[in-house]
């Protein structure tokens, strides 16, 4: 009783790097903005588009096939042993097989490295690379959680820009200005987070022969693998891995809407093996070693889970996420003060920018976020935690109504919020 | 023979198991892991897979979670948790990590920061050198005391203490000694902490498999008197290591720990790591609640008698030595005579060597800290351990000086 509890004299103080570090997360800001909804108020139900996970909607349901193969896994009581930390081999070798249908040099199963979802993967990559005085290129607008990740290492990050009004393609002169003699990595996002771009071939080709130039890895993040319904084909970066050594990022979650199952992967396209030889593979499998691992019974079900799955799923997919790409584009035409330069031609954002001067009360982006979920239990993600102020990144992957809903709803946002002249 | 220092077990035993020679026609029997799934009699209940397979089934739990955890789960393994402490836990207190393993990163890292020091037990859990080695946090051993039942040497302890240090990792049930402390003990060891002001990482990733005379403790009973960071999992008692759920929670009545800036701090750590599967974590308060007492029973059964059986069995093998009869966990820690051997010079190639001539795996000590000592995994069918040990003991005679059959004198 009557202890004195002063915090400075017990043995454990503030880490400060991990206290900026994680300062803007996603989850941390929408927990914000999904503080300001008041429901009884508005008398609404809350549209979610902050964040990329449809699987709530009864038309984005994975297949059956795939959750009876989870069962079957967990039934088989086969999996219920600790996994090596790079993941049990029958389900790197599906996801190397998976991979490597699509890339000239297949992958072999020591190339795949099983991890809880793609942000375990980035976590991993980017704990692997760090080392003091090194930097990383990422591109402007990010997905915030590489920035979060980064902060908590020695990583200097450095960012390069994607040009809106070129489709969001690299500033590749920009990136060969920004990169030296200690720079690592160049992560390029494609289909695109929070853009909804896809790059081509050609566009590719030359962001592999820069990398090479300047000696450096490409982490190519393609969590959206494949969810493409433009005019452009989804090429994964592998392709140009005989150019530079490609570190590919990539889920289940997206693609079969399972983000709550936690799989996803780090596969290595590196022909001449100089990530081998730099010691990152060690340092991959000992980071692995310690941090999370996706379930065994998991990894147990994915070789079903990949042959199984029908194509005709995934074209469903993507044909519901070409209609929803449709209706919020044309939807923001009809908004005051809100514009989409780039059309969404893959993965589940579209990146808007907001005519801030045009507002009477709005200040910036998350200010419009803030009130946006206030006024109409609307969520939308602030673009400046993505690098880009006074954009919002909006989610589409939902059902048609509740997109045309949301529409109406920021509608009269804007008409109610512009300067009356 | 060179052991990396930066080895893990799965790695050493990952090394042990290249070298089992495959022509011979006999099976391997590995005493190396914690995992007993391996061995039939140790499955889970058909509770905890009947619960999960509902979870997926109901298509509710396919999208992400908090990454602090569902709150349902937190609220379940607070309650579970506050039923042998003197005090509620509440949810806020429960972080979901994926198994134990995440649980000590968290640990680590959250108390990382330039210069820290952490105390960690000899012979202990290579996870936290890993971890430690990562973050930059400075390792410093204390001895676990082998005639003292591996109990902590709490001068050693004092000695080690300096401003730096930020807190004592305490693993009760012992890995990899089978140690279960007493009340008294445990209460020393958080009086001490609590005079150098630091706090205790209490690893019970072995909670209540304690099945000799001492009952399990959690170490936050004393959490009014030193804050506590208790870890823990299904993994062990449960018997699904694979399903990836641990805890990580702040016992901390008093809340000198858990102040608003070290839980904001806590919170954000775990918004940029991967985490458990969110349908696992949905299954967790079904399974905590409706787990029959009588499939812990027979868990406990089958290690105490398991454990009796190597106990009994390492006492016919001269140049190995058990100081402790263990009394919890799964492991045993086993202490090899070298000087016995006429061709072995250390633990580790007497593993290899015992892998390679019997396919048989047990754990080096240099792995958990300690040289010329054997970790051996009891929790095993009992007739794979007492063929396992037959052969180490035909090993050890073959190796050993005296070409003379050990006669045991009743």
């Amino acid at each position: 009783m009557g202890e004195s509890m002063e915090k400075q004299e017990w043995g454990f103080k503030e880490n400060h790097e991990l206290h900026a570090a994680a300062a803007f997360t996603i989850r941390h800001i929408l927990q914000a903005i999904i503080e300001n909804i008041d429901e009884p108020q508005t008398g609404k139900s809350v549209i979610h588009l902050g964040h990329g996970d449809p699987s709530a909607f009864p038309l984005f349901r994975t297949p059956t096939v795939v959750e009876d193969a989870l069962i079957a896994s967990i039934r088989s009581a086969h999996f219920n042993c600790y996994p090596p930390g790079v993941g049990i081999a029958p389900a790197r070798s599906a996801v190397a097989k998976y991979l490597s249908r699509d890339l000239p040099n297949k992958l072999t199963t020591d190339d795949v490295f099983l991890t809880a979802g793609a942000n375990h993967a980035i976590e991993i990559i980017l704990t692997v690379l760090a080392r003091p005085g090194a930097n990383i290129l990422f591109p402007r607008p990010n997905y915030p959680i590489y920035e979060a990740r980064a902060r908590f290492s020695p990583l200097e990050v450095r960012h390069y820009d994607l040009i809106p009004d070129k489709g969001w393609e690299v500033d590749l002169d920009g990136v060969k200005a920004l990169a030296n003699d200690k720079t690592v990595a160049i992560v390029l996002i494609n289909p695109g987070n929070p853009c909804g771009n896809v790059f081509t071939f050609e566009h590719m080709k030359k962001i592999a022969e820069t990398a090479r130039q300047l000696g450096i890895l490409v982490i190519a993040d393609e969590v959206y693998a494949h969810q493409v319904f433009g005019e452009k084909p989804f090429i994964p970066m592998g392709v140009f891995g005989d150019i530079a050594p490609v570190v590919t990022l990539g889920s289940l979650s997206k693609r079969w809407v399972v983000p709550g199952w936690r799989f996803g992967w780090i596969a290595i396209t590196d022909p001449i093996g100089i990530l081998q030889q730099t010691g990152i593979v060690d340092s991959l499998t000992s980071c692995l070693a310690i941090t999370a691992d996706p379930p065994t019974v998991i990894q147990g079900a994915v070789p079903s889970i990949i042959e199984n799955t029908s194509d005709s799923f995934f074209s469903n997919i993507n044909k519901l996420l070409k209609e929803a790409a449709d209706i919020l584009y044309e939807g923001l035409k009809e908004i005051p003060l809100v514009a989409c330069p780039h059309k969404p031609e893959g993965s589940m954002f579209a990146m808007v920018k907001l005519n801030i001067p045009g507002f009477d009360d709005v200040v910036d982006d998350t200010d419009f976020c803030m009130k946006l979920a206030k006024e109409e239990s609307l969520i939308v993600f602030p673009g400046d935690a993505a690098g880009l102020k006074n954009w919002v990144r909006v989610s589409f992957a939902a059902e048609p109504e509740v997109l045309k809903d949301a529409i109406r709803r920021m509608k009269a946002f804007c008409l109610r919020h512009a300067k009356h002249y | 023979m060179e052991t990396p220092t930066n080895m893990t077990i799965k790695g050493i035993l990952g090394i042990l198991m290249a070298s089992i020679d495959e022509d011979k026609k006999r099976r391997l029997i590995s005493l190396g892991m914690g995992d007993p799934t391996a061995f039939s009699c140790f499955t889970t209940t058909d509770i905890a897979q009947d619960a999960v397979v509902q979870t997926l089934q109901s298509r509710k739990f396919n999208g992400y979670s908090p990454t602090v955890g569902l709150p349902q789960t937190r609220k379940a393994i607070s309650e579970y948790l506050s039923t042998s402490l003197p005090y509620k836990l509440s949810s806020d207190d429960v972080y979901i990590t994926a198994g134990c393993t995440q649980a000590i990163e968290v640990a680590i890292s959250i108390l990382a920061r330039p210069n820290a020091n952490i105390l960690v037990p000899k012979p202990g859990f290579p996870i936290y050198e890993l971890c430690a080695a990562f973050r930059n946090v400075e390792i410093r051993h204390f001895n676990l005391l082998p005639d003292r039942g591996w109990e902590v040497d709490l001068d050693s302890v004092d000695a080690l203490i300096d401003h730096n240090t930020v807190g004592i990792v305490i693993i009760n049930p012992g890995n990899p000694c089978g140690n279960v402390y007493s009340y008294q003990h445990l209460k020393k060891i958080a009086e001490t902490a609590k005079r150098h002001k630091i706090l205790i990482v209490a690893d019970e990733v072995y909670g209540h498999l304690a099945f000799g005379d001492n009952p399990f403790v959690p170490m936050g009973v004393f959490g009014s008197m030193v804050p506590v960071l208790t870890l823990g999992s299904l993994s062990k008692r449960w018997i699904v290591p694979g399903w990836r759920l641990g805890w990580f929670v702040t016992s901390d009545p008093k809340g000198i720990f858990k102040n608003t800036k070290n839980i904001e701090r806590l919170k954000k750590y775990f918004d940029i790591c991967g985490g458990p599967a969110t349908f696992i974590q949905a299954a967790v308060p079904c399974i905590l609640e409706n787990t029959e007492e009588v499939f812990f029973t027979r868990t406990l059964g089958i290690l105490k008698q398991s454990s009796d059986l190597c106990f009994k069995k390492i006492k016919e093998i001269p140049c190995l030595t058990c100081p402790q009869k263990p009394q919890g966990a799964m492991s045993v820690m086993v202490k090899l005579n070298v000087s016995l051997l006429k061709d072995i010079s250390d633990d580790v190639e007497f593993c290899f060597k015992l892998a390679k001539e019997e396919s048989v795996i047990l754990l080096p000590g240099l792995t958990v800290g300690l040289k010329n000592w054997v970790r051996i995994t009891f929790a095993a069918e009992p007739s794979s351990l007492e063929e396992a040990l037959d052969r180490v003991k035909s090993f050890s005679e073959r190796h050993s000086h005296q070409q003379k059959v050990h006669i045991e004198l009743s």
